[in-house]
């Protein structure tokens, strides 16, 4: 491998690690009901996808940064809706009804999708399109880094949201022991809501980013989102928001890695063996004490 | 009649695909790799027919203890974690086989012509049933009389031994693991068969068919797998051929008149049947003189020690 290779590889990997933020963003979503409600809701990347195409819906009449705020606010009210639809009801004993109550609100929602789009990809806006930053012989595209800084901002807000506000107070002790938080007089319903709608805001930003980053939105994307989300919830640990974000990250660069070695169609092989080499030797994730298992 | 007697021959294919994800399901444990296990299945046995001319119950048999080797070696390292761990861990193996099988070529001169898997193409001419002349009623004879001998094996497996060490380990790990029985072997037990009955469904299937292609072992086959039992009831055998009756014959044939929009109504039954019927259609409190202890039909968060406990340990998935 020579030197221009070599840079070949390193702009690739930069290039996913950019990208990874997206899968970042999903996976907190996941890592967050899962920390709240000890549940996957697997219709979340589909959700997010969703929100994503309602905020077309507005594309030719506002600027483009207020077509993400609504693929934002979408997502808050898509992950309230799936709440009430998929969790709300159901016995939260059996872990299977919430489980595939959710499969079905994933496959009907990529079913709607692709009916009220006629299966067609749509242009989804970007923007920093041409401003691309030269580093020596790298350059960062613009529009990447737009999704990367997005990224971290919902990152921060949401730790800030957890850490500062009563909400996030009321969402952590729920997390810890819902039934010592009712005793204190928390409502666990509401918390358990409140907790889909901002994991959905991060959701439908992380819709929206994806759409921007790769220029188009389809339904196609619904499924592989949700897988890297779900791979990437694990390989960062259970429960764990640092850990999700850094995970995203290393998916993001690893996903581009093994696309640069190996070409696109046997790209994902890797990214889930990658997944099996954590679940062997450190199933409790990136940031959990070393044998911690589920 | 023609028509009747394919759609009998899905049925009884998807009805082996869920028992096979009736056998994990049974042991608490959700499992998304059935898919993986029906591709490994298809494509061996349908390797073997096509490519060798091996006989069809030979290919199928081999088929079926492939995906079972599969499923054990895979279920030592997936069976040590468990709920989204392992839902997660078995999505990726079924999509390491999908991607494996996307970029298999392996294609040799036969007296057929050049047969074999080709890639992103897909791997067609497993013209068994055509060249040996099989009729679609022998087709169907083969196919239920299948269906028929592993729900035999199964319902006795349910009655023996091995059924009580599954069902123990599927309602509750600690109680049955303090009882003595070995967790992992149980899990890796039942892993291993629903394998073999998955690998036995792929190997009927790609001959049904003819052509196999990466895109048939997607994710959603496998959601497929687990919600027929599932939505049938876990407490009976029956359950899963009545789910997969109602799904392949009534929902996606019966209502065909509705165009593409019954597949969106697909996802929209499933959250309405666990609204409705959390444990299944077929659930025990259905069956009249059968009534066991109906289970928890609502969460009401309750500060009772042992309830707690209770939704404590089943809250892990």
């Amino acid at each position: 491998m020579d030197l221009l290779d070599l840079i070949d590889l390193t702009q690739s990997v930069l290039d996913g690690v950019l990208f990874g933020a997206t899968y970042s963003l999903i996976g907190i979503g996941f890592t967050l009901i899962f920390g709240v409600m000890h549940k996957i809701n697997l219709a979340y990347a589909a959700a997010s996808v969703g929100a994503a195409y309602l905020s077309l819906i507005v594309v030719s009449h506002v600027p483009v940064p207020v077509v993400y705020l609504v693929a934002a606010l979408m997502g808050g009210v898509l992950g309230w809706l799936v709440y009430l639809i998929c969790f709300r009801f159901l016995p939260l004993s059996n872990p299977l009804a919430t489980l595939m109550s959710t499969v079905g609100m994933l496959l009907a929602i990529e079913e709607l999708i692709s009916h009220l789009t006629q299966g067609m990809p749509m242009n989804y806006p970007a923007m920093f399109q041409s401003a691309n930053i030269e580093i020596g012989s790298f350059f960062i595209r613009g529009d990447l880094l737009f999704v990367f800084l997005i990224g971290c901002v919902a990152m921060v807000g949401l730790t800030q949201l957890l850490k500062r506000t009563r909400l996030g107070l009321a969402t952590r002790a729920v997390a810890q022991q819902p039934v010592a938080a009712q005793l204190c007089g928390m409502g666990i319903n509401s918390t358990n809501a409140s907790t889909f709608v901002i994991a959905g805001l991060l959701g439908g930003t992380a819709g929206a980013m994806a759409g921007a980053a790769i220029g188009v939105l389809s339904p196609l994307l619904a499924l592989p989102l949700t897988v890297k989300g779900l791979v990437v919830t694990v390989i960062g640990g259970l429960g764990s928001i640092p850990g999700a974000i850094v995970a995203g990250l290393i998916v993001g660069g690893a996903e581009n890695l093994f696309q640069f070695i190996r070409g696109v169609s046997e790209r994902d092989i890797y990214v889930m063996l990658l997944l099996f080499v954590f679940l062997v030797f450190r199933p409790g994730g990136l940031f959990s004490p070393p044998g911690g298992r589920d | 009649m023609d028509f009747y007697l394919g759609l009998a021959q899905v049925i009884g294919i998807h009805t082996l695909l869920g028992l096979s994800a009736w056998c994990v399901l049974h042991t608490g444990q959700v499992s998304l790799a059935q898919g993986g296990f029906f591709a490994i299945g298809a494509y061996v046995a349908g390797m073997l027919t096509s490519m060798w001319q091996w006989p069809l119950a030979l290919a199928l048999v081999t088929g079926a203890g492939i995906a079972c080797v599969v499923a054990i070696a895979v279920g030592f390292p997936a069976m040590r974690v468990k709920g989204l761990m392992l839902v997660v861990a078995t999505t990726a193996f079924a999509e390491i086989v999908r991607l494996v099988f996307f970029n298999l070529e392996w294609r040799i001169e036969t007296s057929e012509g050049v047969v074999g898997p080709n890639g992103s193409l897909g791997f067609g001419g497993i013209r068994y049933f055509p060249s040996n002349g099989w009729s679609a009623f022998e087709v169907n004879a083969l196919i239920w009389s299948l269906v028929g001998g592993v729900l035999l094996l199964l319902w006795w497996f349910d009655r023996s031994r091995v059924g009580t060490l599954w069902r123990a380990v599927g309602e509750d790990e600690i109680a049955a693991q303090s009882a003595g029985i070995n967790l992992t072997a149980t899990k890796v037990s039942a892993f291993g068969i629903g394998g073999a009955i998955a690998g036995l469904a792929g190997g009927v299937f790609a001959h049904y068919t003819t052509h196999v292609e990466h895109s048939n072992f997607g994710i959603l086959l496998a959601t497929f797998a687990i919600a027929y039992p599932i939505l049938g009831g876990l407490a009976s055998l029956a359950g899963t051929l009545f789910a997969v009756i109602f799904i392949q014959g009534f929902l996606l044939e019966g209502l065909r008149f509705l165009g593409e929009w019954r597949s969106l109504l697909f996802g929209a039954l499933i959250v309405l049947v666990m609204l409705v019927r959390p444990d299944g259609f077929l659930s025990r409190a259905l069956w009249p003189g059968r009534v066991g202890p109906r289970r928890q039909q609502t969460a009401s968060p309750s500060v009772d020690d042992s309830d707690t406990a209770r939704q404590e340990g089943s809250r892990h998935a």
